[in-house]
């Protein structure tokens, strides 16, 4: 099997250097980490300086991802080797405990971290992580509460607790986790855009309009957001086919809704791709209706 | 029909002059899965394992014939209990299935969690709303505990309406034909990296130029299907 230097034609430093780019933009690309990383490491550790340490972690982590566990196994045992008493390390044993399913055996270890220090943010997490994968959704929602209490600009945790309340189809508290986000985040497009989502899925018309308004601002923070610009098409319509509003409101969306229209239209036709579906007219939005909403329009 | 160890009925094909006996078969309330069908959701679970994934499946037979599953098409693999995009996925897909002669009559999905198969509260909604549409809507979950390299039995458990609930199908009338030639044909999609060909309508909205009717990765499944490959 041809290593990856030659496949790709890479010399080290641009592995280095694809290695730090993932680790910085916090990709999950498991499978190519594995395979440069562990090439980088077999092959170029010396040359590598202090850069070393930081590149075990990451495809160790990676490694456990891919359930290779041999490999996390020796940079394990590099990073012992060199960080003997580092909680950070010792985080690591844990994950791969958490990865061979010994459950018990992981909080003992992250326990033993949080007693010697209670600030230990990362031991924390990794066990609310456990309760997650042992499908103990409530009790994960509790933990991430309390850990908020504490860390209440740990964004990364404002964003879990909102996939799990969304999983537990608790739009509200989804919707709260969110607002959370948009205010220390307010250029980004993604919050707004997935906030509109929950708003849209809770239902009824104040609902809608809050969902359409924040697709509108999801677009204008990123006008290539297709998703919100369905969403914008997709609230609009439904405003507009309310019994509920005015003639002015109607109106209005209906306006809203040809927009969209003609956006999505020029985005496929940009794109040199023309949607499968026949046109955007036969997108019959009534056809499934309301699917999932708690309340309809009509109430 | 033939029963092997695992469980599972296997149907080889028939010679023409039992063909009477196929049609009888419906009443039985058999369920047919087509390669295409299986080996398209498998991907999909597949490509996405650290996440809950969900896709309609589809048939192109007359209603009120066989039960048969001959498609399938990949819809999400995040927020899954949203609704904005699964209500948009769905009439896409309506639509383009008037268009192609193919009618939705059933609803798939894996956990994230794989120890744990059975249907979420968001997978029965989503079934229900397709069983109003189509009186013999099947609801199947993809159980990760069987994706594995050598596994005998399909990772598949099928649902069915029943009494106005949905209850569990008797794996011996899903009908999954030549089981090994299609473990076979994934394993292959696999190993020619073939498999990253699947796209699903989350990935279509990330990137529009990708073909969420996988039209690419449809006729690579049906060459490797077809009777030149030996794979009858």
């Amino acid at each position: 099997m041809s290593s990856i230097s030659e496949l790709y034609d890479v010399c080290w430093e641009e592995m280095r250097d694809k290695l730090r780019k993932w680790r910085e933009e916090n990709y999950r690309n498991s499978e190519q980490i594995v395979d440069v990383g562990e090439e980088l490491i077999n092959e170029h550790a010396s040359k590598l300086g202090d850069d070393v340490w930081i590149i075990y972690e990451q495809v160790m982590i990676a490694a456990l991802d891919c359930s290779r566990d041999d490999l996390a196994w020796s940079c394990l045992q590099e990073l012992k080797r060199q960080f003997p008493d580092s909680h950070r390390v010792k985080r690591l044993a844990g994950m791969r405990l958490e990865a061979l399913e010994r459950y018990e055996d992981a909080n003992k270890l992250y326990d033993s971290i949080l007693q010697d220090d209670p600030t230990n943010t990362a031991a924390r997490k990794r066990k609310i992580s456990i309760l997650q994968a042992q499908g103990k959704s409530s009790e994960a929602i509790r933990e991430l509460n309390e850990y908020l209490e504490q860390f209440v600009g740990d964004q990364e945790a404002w964003h879990e607790l909102s996939e799990l309340y969304i999983n537990e189809h608790d739009y509200a508290k989804a919707a709260f986790c969110l607002e959370e986000l948009m205010m220390t985040n307010p250029h980004n497009h993604l919050y707004c855009e997935q906030y509109a989502e929950v708003k849209y899925t809770q239902g009824g018309l104040e609902n809608l309009e809050l969902a359409r308004k924040y697709f509108a601002q999801a677009l204008k923070l990123n006008n290539r957001n297709m998703r919100a610009l369905f969403g914008l098409y997709m609230s609009a319509s439904h405003i507009a086919a309310s019994p509920k509003v005015s003639a002015k409101v109607k109106k209005d969306n209906v306006k809203y809704a040809a927009w969209a229209t003609s956006q999505i239209s020029r985005a496929y036709q940009v794109r040199g791709c023309l949607p499968t579906s026949v046109g955007l007219h036969t997108i019959q939005v009534t056809f499934w209706p309301r699917l999932m909403s708690s309340n309809n329009c009509s109430n | 029909m033939l029963e092997d160890d695992s469980g599972v009925t296997k149907k080889r094909t028939l010679p023409l002059s039992s063909l009477s006996v196929s049609f009888r078969s419906h009443e039985m309330g058999e369920v047919e899965l087509s390669c295409l069908a299986y080996a398209k959701m498998y991907l999909h679970a597949s490509q996405f394992p650290r996440c809950s994934v969900n896709g309609l499946l589809l048939s192109s037979s007359p209603a009120g014939g066989a039960v048969c599953i001959t498609d399938c098409v990949p819809l999400l693999h995040t927020h899954l209990s949203l609704a904005p995009i699964t209500q948009l996925a769905l009439t896409q897909v309506d639509a383009w299935c008037s268009q192609t002669h193919q009618r939705i009559m059933g609803y798939y999905q894996a956990n994230a969690c794989v120890s744990d198969s059975s249907p979420t509260p968001c997978a029965l909604k989503i079934a229900e709303k397709i069983f109003e549409q189509c009186n013999n809507a099947v609801l199947l979950m993809i159980d990760g505990e069987k994706m594995f390299p050598g596994c005998r039995v399909p990772p598949i458990v099928m649902y069915e309406r029943k009494d106005a609930r949905w209850a569990l199908k008797d794996k011996h009338t899903i009908m999954l034909r030549q089981w090994e030639e299609t473990c076979s044909i994934v394993n292959q999609l696999f190993s020619s990296g073939d498999q990253a060909l699947l796209v699903d309508f989350d990935s279509h909205l990330d990137d529009i130029t990708k073909d969420w009717t996988n039209q690419k990765l449809n006729a690579k499944i049906m060459e490797l299907v077809s009777p030149a490959n030996g794979n009858v």
